[in-house]
């Protein structure tokens, strides 16, 4: 209990030093900037944009798209991915080209979708999901290349069709990689989403802070910053908690 | 053995033709209007003119420049701050969570902030693709050292090195797998934010480059620069690569 | 040397210098204690040893034997008391003495070859790099690795490692040499042969020697003198002088009358702690 509070004050310290030292400095200063402002400033711009609804309706659209983008790209690139792990055959065949697709960066294709698609959600959707294609193909065909061989043999030894053998071997043999994808891709999500409204797309909390900087309203900016912080670590709590609870073991043992 | 491999990269080159053929196929056919989508061929020619005679190599390097210059701001940065405050006990206790609180912050999130400061202007993208890139190298320094194996701190107790012997010869080695993990995310990253800091901030280089070429409907430039994009994103991975083979070779021995 | 301890064997008290009558001993452990909060650990240990004395520890598992090495190593302050090196006191970790740890694959660095490894404890004393590579290879030589000077842990077995993490210790050229139950996690034969092998560096390099096993036989067949510890708090329970002839002999030393009689003695001492 005593050993908890003693980490618990030394892991707040730094942050609220920096807190109370901007705060007095901004007084001290009487600070007139369009590029920074006083943290009571920055609450006050924050439930100013609370009030006014669009804080919350720029949240909805960013998880919204994040959401479905991850829904789509992690669900192509699993099912992918699990049909490369189960055939070498196909996996040799389009090895070469997935490693050629892979590297392009997920922003170069934000010109193409606007081109095809305009603003929008759908747009927003469309390259996240093939933001999160790639990793999902290549986590998913390790996950199935590291099923235990004898499992393999088992089934076969049954002689278990492809849908029996896909639904009770190697999903359940693979569901805690599955929800680690998952897990990953949902920061990544939201990350790309954050990034093709600051970029392109007016729409969403990337859309907000974008255009609190250009109305030079320094504390609404800083607002929708560490708000959009919040929401990624609100994220990132609740699956590691989901995780903890549905896969235990697999929790503990993940590196970090 | 030989065989085998020589069997895969056949499969993987079938694989290749097939998926260009697939593309000429769907150009040929225009079930996507060429205005948007250009074939192979056009692509291609695209990608050697812009190259030979036009604008691509000059915008290519721009890029590249740009990646790298703040990869590597980002890199020293990241392992040598990582480093001070990973070989403390005390300073991990109270850095570490505030820098775990900020990790799943966008980096893109920080962009605006950079404009504010800065403006619209070629330091601004610098800035932040360093910081964006400095976070995965900090943390992963951070989990490196504090990961290291205690007996070995015992054992340079018992041998007598000095404090920056225990960093250059017994944190940095132990750390060197998540370093050079991180030094390939934070060049993804790298290059993710410059595309992004030239398209916001009409910066030359090739994310100005497709993204003017997306405007203008000129769809094979635009290809042809997403090609560009690829090609230094695998050169750059392939580059990382051969340095961990070098510098993991005692790892790769143990599998 | 060995002719002082088969004058002991004859008993020649006088000569008797490497057991407890010497004038100057090279570690002196003086009523030391150790607590972790309530707990005590180690309570009022008191022993000598002396110079090219080979002592060896054994007793119940949480009796302290790691602790009391540990100690020696400068690796754990005691709570009160003192160890003293040659006159005077441990504050910390000292290059003249060397501690080979149990658990070899934790206590090596995987990204140095044995050549590398054996390096870095002559990295740590600043020798010059021209000079390493001659010492490194007669440190290897002497302990059986010379023709895998090139390799890394990960490829070696675990008598090679902890071969490698004894080479390490010899490299700082130690006084006194800990080794906290070296032996335990190889088998048979393999411990057979390093047993043989300390035993002859011990005698080459005149260190002394302070060993902590659970192998009763072990114990017996390396040690000068052995102490039984007592657990809770860990206390010096029994201290065994060992009269068996020098350079002992896997087959015959563990045949001596006396081997069998010191097994028995020391068996009916820790199977009472046990009870």
């Amino acid at each position: 209990m005593r050993a908890a509070f003693r980490t618990s004050w030394r892991a707040a310290l730094l942050p609220v030093v920096v807190i109370v030292a901007a705060q007095v400095a901004a007084t001290v200063t009487q600070l007139e900037s369009d590029s920074l402002a006083s943290p009571l400033a920055i609450v006050a711009a924050f439930f100013s944009v609370l009030k006014d609804g669009s804080l919350m309706r720029a949240s909805l659209d960013t998880l919204m798209a994040a959401f479905c983008g991850c829904v789509i790209g992690v669900g192509a690139g699993s099912l992918l991915g699990i049909l490369l792990g189960l055939f070498r055959l196909a996996d040799d065949a389009l090895d070469l080209t997935i490693e050629l697709l892979r590297p392009v960066p997920v922003v170069a294709l934000i010109p193409v979708v606007m081109m095809l698609l305009g603003f929008g959600a759908r747009m927003e959707i469309v390259i996240i999901a093939l933001g999160l294609l790639w990793p999902s193909v290549v986590l998913a065909r390790t996950a199935v290349r590291e099923v235990e061989p004898r499992l393999m043999e088992v089934s076969a030894v049954l002689q278990l069709g492809f849908p029996a053998r896909l639904s009770k071997i190697v999903l359940p043999a693979i569901l805690p990689q599955l929800f680690m994808s998952l897990k990953l891709a949902a920061g990544y999500a939201l990350v790309v989403a954050v990034t093709v409204e600051i970029t392109a797309n007016p729409f969403g909390l990337g859309y907000g802070i974008m255009m609190a900087q250009q109305a030079l309203r320094p504390a609404e900016m800083f607002a929708y910053l560490i708000w959009i912080g919040v929401i990624g670590w609100l994220v990132s709590l609740v699956l590691m908690a989901a995780q903890r609870r549905f896969f235990p073991a697999f929790a503990k043992g993940e590196t970090r | 053995m030989k065989q085998l491999s020589m069997q895969k990269l056949l499969l993987g080159l079938l694989g290749l033709a097939t998926f260009i053929l697939v593309w000429k196929v769907i150009t040929d056919f225009k079930l996507v209007s060429p205005i948007f989508f250009p074939s192979p061929a056009r692509t291609w020619t695209a990608l050697l003119k812009g190259l030979a005679g036009g604008p691509l190599l000059a915008q290519t390097l721009e890029t590249v420049q740009r990646m790298l210059l703040g990869w590597l701001l980002a890199s020293l940065a990241g392992i040598m701050l990582g480093a001070l405050i990973g070989v403390s006990r005390r300073a991990r206790a109270f850095i570490a969570p505030t820098l775990e609180l900020l990790r799943p912050l966008p980096a893109s999130a920080m962009i605006p902030i950079a404009i504010a400061f800065l403006g619209f202007s070629d330091q601004m993208v610098l800035v932040v693709i360093a910081f964006g890139a400095l976070w995965p190298m900090l943390l992963a320094t951070i989990h490196g050292f504090s990961a290291m194996e205690p007996r070995l701190y015992e054992v340079s107790a018992v041998l007598g090195l000095s404090r920056l012997q225990v960093i250059r010869k017994l944190a940095l080695p132990s750390a060197m797998p998540m370093i050079l993990a991180s030094l390939r995310l934070g060049l993804t990253i790298s290059l993710i934010l410059a595309v992004v800091g030239e398209m916001l901030a009409s910066r030359e280089g090739l994310g100005q480059s497709i993204l003017l070429a997306s405007r203008s409907f000129r769809s094979a430039d635009l290809f042809a620069g997403i090609v560009i994009l690829g090609a230094i994103g695998l050169v750059g991975s392939g580059l990382l690569s051969l340095a961990e083979q070098r510098l993991l070779r005692w790892q790769a021995v143990t599998r | 040397m060995s002719m002082t301890r088969m004058n002991v064997q004859a008993g020649q008290v006088e000569m008797a210098s490497p057991v407890s009558h010497a004038a100057e001993p090279r570690i002196r452990i003086r009523d030391v204690t150790l607590s972790y909060g309530a707990l005590q650990i180690i309570g009022g240990i008191s022993i000598d040893i002396a110079p090219g004395e080979s002592l060896c520890v054994i007793g119940p598992s949480g009796c302290g034997k790691t602790t009391l090495l540990r100690m020696l190593a400068g690796l754990a302050r005691p709570t009160s008391g003192a160890v003293e090196l040659d006159g005077s006191a441990l504050g910390g970790p000292d290059r003249s003495v060397a501690i080979v740890f149990q658990d070899y694959g934790k206590a090596l660095l995987p990204w140095r070859t044995a050549a590398g490894n054996v390096s870095l404890a002559l990295e740590a004393r600043g020798c010059p790099a021209r000079e390493r590579p001659p010492i490194i290879r007669e440190l290897l030589e002497k302990i059986g690795l010379g023709r895998h000077a090139d390799k890394y842990p990960s490829e070696m077995s675990g008598g090679m490692q902890q071969r490698l993490q004894i080479a390490r210790c010899l490299a700082q050229e130690p006084k006194v040499l800990l080794m906290d139950e070296p032996f335990g996690a190889l088998d048979a034969m393999t411990r057979q042969a390093l047993q043989d092998e300390v035993l002859s560096l011990v005698a080459t390099t005149g260190a002394t020697m302070v060993f902590v096993t659970h192998d009763l036989e072990e114990a017996i067949y390396l040690g000068d003198r052995i102490v039984c510890l007592q657990p809770n708090p860990g206390r010096v329970g029994r201290m065994v002088d060992v009269r068996l002839a020098h350079p002992r002999d896997q087959l015959v030393t563990r045949e001596d009358p006396e081997f069998l009689r010191l097994r028995r003695e020391l068996y009916d001492l820790i199977k009472d702690d046990h009870q």
